[in-house]
């Protein structure tokens, strides 16, 4: 078990933890821009607020 | 392959992501603060109160004192002309809660202990325009007519006693707090004692000028006329404290 | 207060919401009100009156409860109620807990106020309530979890839209932060008073992460949520981008929790917590300019919406705010910019910027917009937005500039040497170069509650309006008035 005294020194879980989250944020970047038809998909989403529009939509709720 | 829309359509995967994301942080900048050692320094002098200088305590918390002075000397030139030597995390070791504060509408208060005599700080508190006219501080009159109220000093104790201050109860803690501080101020930290040790405080010092009685005034001068005055630093080198930063 | 003729045959459950939206504005009202008493004590301090229930000490946490859970608070219960139900289309999973929530989180409000006034502080900032009513809020968050939560899992709409998520990370940090924040040992069972169960640096550290968090939660991450509903709403057009969004989203949730140690830069609080705070800081601005930037262009190519509709006009000025002060926040959490700022009326006005510029605007904005829908009608009068939007834009920049002076005044004079290496100024000649820049800001103030009680007028004259107003359709909650 002696290995997990390594993570008890800043030297090492500094860079570490640099490594860890901005392998992250570099993924979650990619992932979220870099395929074009996913980048499609992920939009469509942003007209969920208009789904429920006050007219239109109530009307068809109500047959 | 991950997709995002797991997360977007799975609301017990969101959650328990979004709790992931939120917890990092304060884990990693807590948590070791209560293990590292060098988080309060190791220093002589400081004591938890005594039970009048809690009670002043309180009160000090009650009227909302934090809200315009700090008691955190910062180690810079111009606080230490002002103020004194910067602050120790050990001299607030025993503070539930910190009062550190976070504006100077007034000044700070770490080290006002001793600086005015117990005159001047009872007129300062009934009326501070009286001896500042530029202060913008409310008058606390009431202070000087209240009665302290005394009856849940053991309560208020053996609550501190919970959290970790050596306030003895036992015969064996006592003894441990003998061995740490002397016997002057074990005996003053024994709560089976509080009620006698407050009075006689009160009424030796009489801080507010009256000895007929006991006044919120008496409890509140008491605890600050102790701020900032338990660690003598001249005992220390300059540098001695520069380590645990 | 709230209409009940519309009974529980609706699709959704907006009694509720109008409850709320209600007492939003009139929790607005009073704490606003209260903010400029004490602002006014500073500067003219006979206010006192040596009367302990409203003297400054006592009486400032009774503002910032009340404008910070009274009227933030109420706004965020509203609105997040309002778009859940209709992001998710899906009414509220329970009645009985949602009315629970309005009832306990009012009743915990005003329990708060009495009891700083009384003398009962926990004299943590922005935590004051003593352990009896925290224990009530604990309560309370709990029902309003099972709430919200329970309403997205029986959504009709598989996708959960982002306002959602931004109002989820905000009430799950706030149960994290409450319960921790307010650990502590009550003296009796009988008593309101209690000690906190931390003491010195570790205390102080957890408060802290608290309140640093209490800003970057309550006070962003869910008026985010707010921002990513009712912007697109008011202007016809979807959000400018989902994808930022969700970069935004967990950039934000992550790097905030980090930063509160920039509060104790300097202090006994070991170097390496406040530097690893500093860091976080800065990087902070690029999700939050992501939000804002999210926002703003949501209106790209309708930009003259900004000119003929007021609703608007909060929306951005609001965001506008956010940006602003989202950039202050980094740099006044720079160690060296921290030694000046730092215990000066600086913080006071950057907390300002960020509360009346970008909370309170944004939540305008957005009960202006939902106030009319929920009630049934039109707005009572637009042309009264107008005319508060100018006296909220007024009030603040008087305030924010008075601070920003007053602020390195202060931290100037507080380190000013004269020629022979003494302190040039005593404190209270730096207390006394204040006044002036006092009397600002109390006037500032007095802007922004008249504009505060315009709006008053407006909301209790529209909810009027919709309860008169023979009710067209039976089961028709929606509104009619159309956008």
């Amino acid at each position: 078990m002696g290995w997990i005294y390594w993570f008890s020194s800043y030297e090492h879980t500094k860079p570490l933890a640099l490594v860890i989250l901005f392998v992250t944020f570099v993924g979650i970047v990619l992932y979220v821009y870099g395929n074009k038809k996913r980048g499609q998909k992920l939009e469509s989403y942003k007209n969920i607020p208009f789904l429920d529009d006050d007219e239109t939509n109530m009307r068809e709720d109500k047959k | 392959m991950f997709k995002h829309e797991w997360l977007e359509t799975n609301i017990g995967l969101l959650t328990i992501l979004t709790m992931l994301a939120i917890s990092i942080g304060g884990l990693v900048e807590i948590a070791p603060l209560f293990f590292i050692k060098n988080t309060v320094e190791k220093v002589d002098g400081v004591r938890p109160y005594t039970p009048l200088e809690l009670r002043g305590r309180d009160i000090y918390q009650r009227e909302g004192c934090y809200l315009c002075h700090s008691q955190m000397i910062r180690p810079f030139r111009d606080e230490a002309l002002r103020y004194g030597h910067y602050s120790l995390a050990a001299e607030s070791q025993y503070d539930h809660p910190f009062q550190w504060g976070s504006k100077r509408t007034g000044p700070d208060l770490a080290r006002v202990g001793k600086k005015y005599s117990n005159e001047w700080m009872v007129a300062h508190l009934v009326s501070p325009r009286s001896l500042v006219p530029e202060s913008v501080m409310p008058n606390f009159p009431w202070l000087l007519t209240t009665q302290l109220d005394y009856s849940d000093i053991e309560d208020r104790m053996r609550a501190l006693r919970i959290a970790g201050v050596p306030y003895s109860l036992t015969k064996a803690e006592y003894d441990a707090n003998v061995k740490k501080f002397g016997k002057q101020t074990a005996d003053m930290l024994d709560i089976n004692k509080a009620r006698q040790n407050l009075i006689k405080q009160a009424e030796d010092n009489d801080y507010d000028g009256d000895p007929s009685n006991i006044s919120e005034m008496d409890a509140l001068v008491a605890y600050l006329q102790v701020l900032g005055t338990m660690v003598d630093f001249s005992k220390y080198d300059d540098d001695e404290f520069v380590k645990y930063r | 207060m709230t209409t009940t003729e519309i009974g529980s045959n609706e699709q959704y459950n907006f009694d509720i919401v109008r409850r709320f939206s209600f007492t939003a504005v009139l929790w607005g009202l009073i704490g606003m009100s209260i903010g400029v008493w004490i602002a006014s004590e500073l500067a003219w301090p006979f206010l006192n009156f040596d009367i302990p229930y409203i003297t400054f000490s006592r009486f400032r946490p009774a503002h910032t409860t009340t404008v910070i859970f009274g009227f933030g608070g109420s706004a965020l219960f509203a609105t997040s109620y309002y778009i859940v139900q209709r992001t998710c289309q899906a009414r509220l999973v329970s009645d009985f807990l949602a009315n629970f929530t309005f009832w306990g989180w009012t009743a915990a409000i005003a329990l708060a106020d009495v009891s700083y006034m009384l003398g009962y502080t926990q004299s943590r900032e922005y935590a004051e309530m003593e352990w009896p009513i925290d224990i009530l809020v604990e309560v309370v968050w709990v029902a309003y979890m099972a709430v919200f939560i329970g309403t997205i899992m029986k959504r009709k709409q598989p996708h959960i839209y982002v306002a959602n998520w931004f109002y989820l990370s905000f009430i799950l940090a706030t149960a994290l932060l409450h319960t921790f924040n307010n650990l502590a040992i009550p003296i009796s069972l009988f008593s309101m008073k209690s000690y906190s169960l931390f003491a010195g640096t570790q205390d102080a550290m957890t408060q802290w992460w608290y309140g640093h968090n209490a800003v970057g939660f309550f006070l962003t991450a869910a008026f985010l949520g707010m921002m990513y509903y009712f912007v697109p709403k008011q202007a016809g057009r979807p959000i400018y981008s989902y994808r930022l969004s969700i970069v935004h989203f967990w950039a934000l949730s992550f790097l905030y929790m980090w930063v509160g140690a920039h509060h104790l830069h300097w202090t006994a609080l070991p170097d390496w917590t406040s530097t690893l705070a500093a860091t976080f800081s800065i990087m902070l601005l690029l999700p939050s300019w992501g939000g804002m930037i999210n926002g703003i262009m949501t209106l790209s190519g309708a930009w003259d919406k900004l000119r003929t509709d007021p609703v608007m006009r909060f929306l951005i000025v609001a965001l506008s705010f956010y940006g602003m002060s989202t950039f202050e926040g980094p740099l006044m959490a720079l160690k060296d910019v921290n030694a000046l700022s730092h215990y000066t009326d600086w913080t006071v006005g950057h907390v300002h910027s960020g509360a009346l510029g970008w909370v309170a605007m944004v939540s305008f904005g957005s009960l202006y917009h939902m106030i009319p829908r929920i009630w049934n009608t039109k707005i009572w009068s637009e042309k009264l937005i107008g005319i508060h939007f100018w006296l909220a834009t007024i009030g603040v920049l008087l305030y924010i500039t008075a601070m920003w002076i007053s602020g390195i005044t202060q931290g100037l004079m507080w380190r000013a040497f004269d020629q022979y290496g003494n302190l040039q100024y005593s404190f209270v000649e730096s207390v006394a170069a204040m006044h002036p820049l006092y009397m600002m800001r109390a006037i500032g103030g007095m802007f922004y509650v008249s504009g505060m009680l315009l709006m008053v007028i407006n909301v209790m004259m529209t909810i009027r309006q919709g309860n008169n107003a023979p009710v067209q359709v039976p089961s028709g909650n929606l509104s009619v008035a159309g956008a």
